[in-house]
């Protein structure tokens, strides 16, 4: 709130928390804690996900699945259902995103509180599965946010999420929040749309890599 | 909603009054009863799930039967099959002969982050070269490490089960049908100028026939 007093013509307010001048501010002290610090609240923060589930379609069954007696989530420390985005770690997006659902999405998405995680379970939320011709299919999740894994599958097993769940687990683990949030600049530099700009594409996936790049790759 | 106030006059129960914590001690009931009871999770990450004979999981490529026909990439619905190739010319074998031209494969990718596991390209290709593997653990936290190449694919092929046993009771298939016609069928008398004891024999030439 104090940078939106300072300027005297206030950006854009694009309605979206996230983004602009109100966007997470971690100081420099994050990189620098103490490593014990970091694993123990890493451990913390990873084993105990309440997870959000963004079920759209078929793949939200399997997720239903993996959260009954069978194969039962809860045991990693996800725990199921949390009431709405608000109360929410992890959003899992199950299902295809149309076109028409995406806002809906990106502004659940918005509402989490960070640090915040996304997985991609199932075909169509990866990049569009079945429906990759369709014109009102959202070609992936990670357009309109950032995925953190993704699990593959049409749909996926049950078991195939709880290792998808293990695998962020497990970049939960090795991940310092210092660097998850250093694309957001701590107070809008320049013009504000160059702000908003890098807070729009930190975390999101990357682009196809340059022919020059690509010798190693 | 616990029945701690005791009612005066319970309606229809032929014993005195209700006992306060009645509700509670039904519910207690249940836990002990549901905690005594075996319980049906499945501890995947230490034990791995029993998977159906003809489950589908990832799809193997065993290369030495691909003859890059491309059928596959094909009829793919999601067109996520990449395939590059390129042809070689083999020698004749005898002098004077054509040379042969074969088909190498290159590259073999599939996108499994678009593949909609349909095994259309399993069962279109005639040359039994792709495979259903129940392998189900290979989420990626980048979904271009999702394209696997020729070698995980033939990684894949190794966890590929041996086919389940027909049903005794069912159809013959026809392949055993066509076989087993074929032997009974009586050899049919030998023409002139081919090699005595070859069974029907047709011509001098019978290389470059399947």
């Amino acid at each position: 709130m104090n940078a939106r007093s300072r300027n005297e013509t206030a950006p854009v307010h694009l309605g979206m928390p996230g983004h602009g001048p109100e966007a997470p501010r971690l100081g420099p002290l994050a990189r620098l804690a103490p490593e014990p610090l970091k694993v123990v609240l890493n451990w913390g923060r990873r084993y105990s996900l309440w997870v959000f589930n963004f079920g759209l379609a078929c793949c939200a069954i399997e997720f239903i699945a993996a959260s009954m007696a069978r194969h039962d989530f809860i045991r990693l420390g996800v725990i199921p259902f949390a009431p709405g985005p608000r109360q929410a770690d992890l959003m899992v997006v199950s299902g295809t995103v149309t076109d028409k659902m995406a806002p809906a999405v990106r502004r659940l998405y918005e509402q989490m509180p960070d640090p915040k995680y996304v997985i991609s379970f199932g075909a169509c939320s990866n990049c569009g599965g079945p429906y990759w011709d369709s014109y009102s299919v959202t070609k992936g999740v990670d357009q309109i946010v950032p995925v953190d894994v993704y699990v593959p599958g049409c749909p996926p097993r049950p078991e195939a999420l709880l290792q998808g769940i293990l695998k962020l687990q497990e970049k939960i683990a090795r991940e310092s929040l210092g660097e998850r949030y250093a694309g957001r600049p701590a107070s809008p530099a320049g013009a504000p749309g160059a702000a908003s700009a890098s807070a729009l594409t930190s975390g999101l996936v990357r682009g196809p890599a340059t022919p020059g790049e690509e010798a190693g790759r | 909603m616990s029945d701690d106030a005791p009612r005066s006059e319970p309606s229809g129960t032929a014993s005195g009054r209700r006992l306060p914590g009645r509700g509670l001690a039904k519910g207690l009931a249940v836990t002990l009863r549901t905690m005594t009871r075996r319980s049906v999770t499945d501890q995947y990450p230490d034990a791995l799930p029993e998977l159906p004979p003809r489950s589908r999981g990832v799809i193997g490529l065993f290369e030495e039967n691909c003859t890059v026909c491309m059928l596959c990439a094909r009829e793919c619905p999601d067109w996520c099959i990449y395939i590059d190739s390129h042809k070689e010319t083999v020698p004749a074998t005898t002098p004077g002969g054509r040379e042969r031209s074969r088909n190498v494969l290159d590259r073999f990718a599939i996108d499994f982050a678009l593949c909609m596991y349909c095994g259309i390209c399993i069962e279109v290709c005639p040359f039994d070269a792709l495979f259903w593997s129940p392998e189900f653990e290979y989420a990626e936290e980048d979904i271009l490490d999702l394209t696997h190449e020729r070698d995980r694919l033939r990684e894949w092929m190794w966890t590929v089960p041996v086919p389940p046993a027909l049903d005794p009771a069912g159809e013959e298939p026809k392949e055993v049908a066509a076989a087993r016609k074929a032997a009974e069928r009586p050899d049919p008398p030998e023409q002139p100028g081919t090699e005595p004891g070859r069974p029907g024999g047709r011509g001098p030439r019978r290389e470059g026939e399947a």
